[in-house]
């Protein structure tokens, strides 16, 4: 095996995380972790700005084919993703950088490709991602909303739930039920659609921390053109499967649990109690390096699936893997934080709080990637069935 | 980057996996646990013959040259398969005089070693059971030419058949790293007592009891007083090389549990078909995920002679933890006959146990991790 980067790649670390900190220092108090983009108008102009910071360097179309535009490479991706974990900085539109790009590329017509990559790598546009139902999560191909076709527009009508920042987002990319006839897993249709359209109206829906992450997106008659389908009529699960398999290595996650570490080292070196540091008592000492070993473990298993991907195999058992560890994870290290900051470890980012509020922003944050991206339990699933061959759920 | 097998090490896995199913399958374990010697000698012959022995041994000295990360990837197969015998301990070992002996001391037992002569252990640990410095005791007295030696010795891998033995001793007064010796000696040497102690995995580890045992001076390893670092550098290699065994566990009774779970019919249908054991058994591919990179990654560092220290300890306690849980659940899944000796699992579920305490248990490594990552 080699673990390490090449030379190129090095200089290539040292240039994104030379602007990532730059970028931080211009990061607005009010920013405290890693949904803070959505949260606020002054996280969301946080977030154009490092976008556009990003798009002018070209790391907006890192791994794309040159005649989109692409520049770099998936593994320069990979470097952005940790850089922005560590610093904890937006400015890659998980939706349309992430997401929606790789689809495109994948299953988009020309015609789509020309319109929206280019907007897409230059920040122009943000995303959101008009998926979940009120009654179709987990089991998003049991969703009700439709879209009627009428000559070259669409008329779709129902109710979208969860959609983290279309309150924001300037387009979405949906799937609605197109064909009431058809059979299941052949009757959807994957369309994109400007939210400014007549018809949709977005209404927050609050996260249990208070915050706006995420909406109810409904849909009155809107009318969405037939050019901005993705992929064939009818058949939007398959691109629905195709932008599912386009996993990220979550670098992104994973460093941020790199840097709360080293925080919390910090925070245990400088922190007194009984007249010594909180730091030389052994069972914080081994609480710490117990989370330190879970950390390097999961950092290792993401450069696999960077490695994985940089060789254009997908590596989805072990995507899927780093998801679920990652996440519960920074779940465990918001409970161990919180603990060990005593009565501070209720503290909402104020001037009261300690390491800037950011354990009892993770105590609740964690359950972002913990639910969403489908959840870990249908992680799970995915790896008994399609990993370790076990027979599937009917 | 690549982190894959190389092609290579693909062929020296087959070839080790080939080679210990057909010469040590599960009967051959049992039956050694309960035989006196622990291992079997004819097999480490023909174990010598193939290199196995000399894989970190220069080829001046008869040895293989190996590098360390192919070690590591052999080992994980011996650990799939389970090898009694002082096999990891000797090859751990080995490196001590690689790196710390004198021309006469490498020309005298490298070849002997590789060739599959010579079985060498580690007299480390003692009653108190530490596994830092202030744990060892054991007096070497300077007398004339000799040391004498007086004290004694806990949980020595096979200490009963070995040929020659590293002895860690305190040289001066204290109990800090400085004043510890390494005496590379004659494992039948006068005044030396050893006992197999039963242990969980039936592994012949003893108890060595020195009384007067006089050591001539030539037979320091390395510096008289300086012998901690280079203790300190077996507890890093071994702990890599034992958490590959463990990998190579941990990963047999995953691939048996999956079988099993296939293959198993309950309420008229494969057990796998239960959510309640796919869940279980999705999260020992996770960890055996994790396991993997964290370890290869200390290897790969060991290989490069790149700092690994920090490394070496989170594999170490990771996977020890990693090799219980899944063994354990490898037990439970199993059901009824996951409880039997008769059934392989818990062969591996012993050995999880036992592999956590060599080279040092989670919790000392954990602590060596705190000071790594900058805990004051
Ligand atoms: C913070 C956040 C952001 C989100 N952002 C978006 C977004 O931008 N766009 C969008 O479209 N959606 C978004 N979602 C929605 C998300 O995709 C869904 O919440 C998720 O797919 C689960 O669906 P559900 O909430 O309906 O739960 P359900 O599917 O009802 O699940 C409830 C529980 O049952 C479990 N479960 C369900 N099916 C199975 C099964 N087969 N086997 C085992 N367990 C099962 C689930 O794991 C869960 O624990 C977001 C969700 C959250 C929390
Ligand atoms: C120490 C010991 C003493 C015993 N003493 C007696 C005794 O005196 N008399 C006697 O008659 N029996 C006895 N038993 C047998 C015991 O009752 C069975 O072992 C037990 O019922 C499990 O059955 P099994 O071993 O066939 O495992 P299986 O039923 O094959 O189970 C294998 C695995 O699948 C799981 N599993 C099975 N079905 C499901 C399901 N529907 N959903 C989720 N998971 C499932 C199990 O939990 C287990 O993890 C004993 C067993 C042991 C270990």
């Amino acid at each position: 095996m080699d673990f390490r980067l090449t030379e190129e790649q090095v200089a290539r670390r040292k240039e994104i995380y030379k602007v990532c900190e730059e970028l931080e220092k211009k990061k607005p108090k009010s920013y405290v972790g890693f949904e803070s983009q959505f949260d606020n108008e002054e996280g969301w102009a946080f977030h154009r700005y490092c976008a556009k910071e990003f798009a002018k360097r070209g790391w907006l179309a890192l791994g794309w084919p040159k005649e989109y535009g692409g520049t770099g490479t998936m593994m320069d991706k990979v470097l952005l993703a940790e850089a922005r974990g560590y610093y904890d900085l937006p400015g890659s539109d998980i939706f349309g950088v992430s997401m929606l790009a790789p689809t495109l590329l994948a299953a988009g017509s020309e015609e789509i490709k020309r319109e929206f990559l280019p907007k897409i790598a230059s920040a122009e546009v943000m995303f959101c991602e008009l998926w979940s139902e009120p009654n179709a999560g987990s089991d998003l191909a049991g969703m009700t909303s439709t879209a009627v076709r009428k000559g070259d527009e669409f008329i779709v009508n129902g109710q979208k739930t969860w959609n983290t920042g279309a309150h924001y987002a300037d387009w979405g990319f949906g799937v609605y039920k197109s064909d009431p006839n058809g059979k299941k897993h052949h009757n959807l249709t994957f369309i994109l659609n400007n939210m400014k359209d007549k018809g949709v109206t977005v209404r927050g829906i609050p996260y249990m921390n208070g915050s706006h992450v995420y909406n109810e997106v409904y849909l009155d008659d809107v009318d969405m053109s037939a050019k901005y389908i993705v992929g064939q009529e009818n058949e939007g699960w398959a691109v629905v499967n195709v932008l599912a398999g386009f996993e990220r290595s979550n670098m992104d996650m994973v460093y941020g649990l790199v840097k709360a570490q080293e925080e919390f080292v910090n925070f245990c070196n400088e922190t007194k109690r009984h007249g010594k540091p909180l730091s030389q008592d052994p069972m914080v000492r081994n609480k710490i390096a117990e989370f330190a070993c879970s950390i390097e473990a999961v950092r290792t298993l993401a450069y696999r699936v960077a490695d994985q991907q940089n060789r254009n195999e997908m590596g989805l058992m072990d995507a899927a893997s780093v998801k679920v560890f990652a996440s519960e994870l920074l779940e465990k290290f918001g409970q161990i934080a919180t603990d060990l900051l005593g009565p501070y470890g209720q503290v909402k980012h104020s001037k009261w709080a300690k390491l800037n509020g950011s354990a009892e922003y993770n105590y609740q944050a964690c359950f972002v990637p913990i639910v969403s991206m489908g959840t870990n339990e249908i992680q799970r699933n995915i790896i008994a069935w399609y990993g370790l061959g076990l027979p599937r759920m009917k | 980057m690549d982190l894959r097998y190389s092609e290579q090490q693909e062929i020296l896995k087959k070839s080790a996996r080939d080679f210990l199913t057909k010469e040590c399958p599960k009967a051959k374990v049992r039956e050694l646990e309960n035989d006196a010697k622990g291992y079997d000698p004819a097999l480490w012959q023909k174990m010598g013959e193939l290199g196995w022995l000399g894989f970190n041994i220069p080829e001046d000295y008869e040895g293989m040259g190996y590098s360390f990360e192919d070690l590591a990837m052999h080992i994980e197969e011996v650990g799939k398969n389970i090898l009694p015998g002082p096999y990891i301990s000797t090859v751990v070992n080995t490196f001590a005089i690689v790196e710390a002996g004198t021309e006469e001391q490498k020309k005298d037992l490298l070849p002997k070693i590789s060739n599959g002569n010579c079985i060498l252990t580690l007299a480390w640990l003692e009653d108190n059971g530490l596994f830092d410095a202030s744990g060892i005791t054991l007096k070497a007295v300077h007398k004339g030419n000799d040391y004498v030696l007086n004290g004694t010795k806990m949980f020595v891998d096979g200490a009963h058949v070995a040929n020659n033995m590293i002895v860690v001793a305190r040289t001066k007064d204290g109990s800090g790293e400085d004043g510890i010796t390494l005496f590379l000696i004659d494992a039948k040497a006068a005044g030396i007592k050893t006992e197999v102690i039963p242990t969980i995995a039936l592994d012949h580890l003893c108890e060595v009891v020195f009384k007067d045992v006089a050591v001539p001076a030539k037979d320091v390893l390395g510096k008289v007083d300086k012998g901690w670092p280079i203790l300190q550098m077996l507890i890093r290699k071994g702990s890599i090389l034992k958490s590959a065994e463990s990998f190579g566990g941990l990963q047999a009774v995953f691939e048996m549990t999956v079988a099993y779970a296939k293959e198993r019919v309950q309420y008229d249908r494969p057990i796998g078909a239960f959510q309640a054991l796919q869940h279980k058994m999705s999260d020992m591919w996770i960890t055996l995920g994790t396991s993997k990179y964290l370890l290869y990654e200390a290897a790969w560092k060991e290989s490069e002679g790149e700092p690994n220290s920090k490394e070496a300890s989170m594999t170490k306690a990771y996977i020890n933890e990693a090799y219980k849980l899944i063994t354990a659940l490898g037990v439970k899944l199993h059901g009824g006959i996951g409880t039997s000796s008769d059934h392989d699992v818990p062969l591996y579920y012993r050995r999880a146990k036992a592999a956590d305490t060599a080279y040092g248990s989670t919790d000392y490594h954990r602590e060596l991790v705190a000071q790594q990552i900058g805990m004051k």
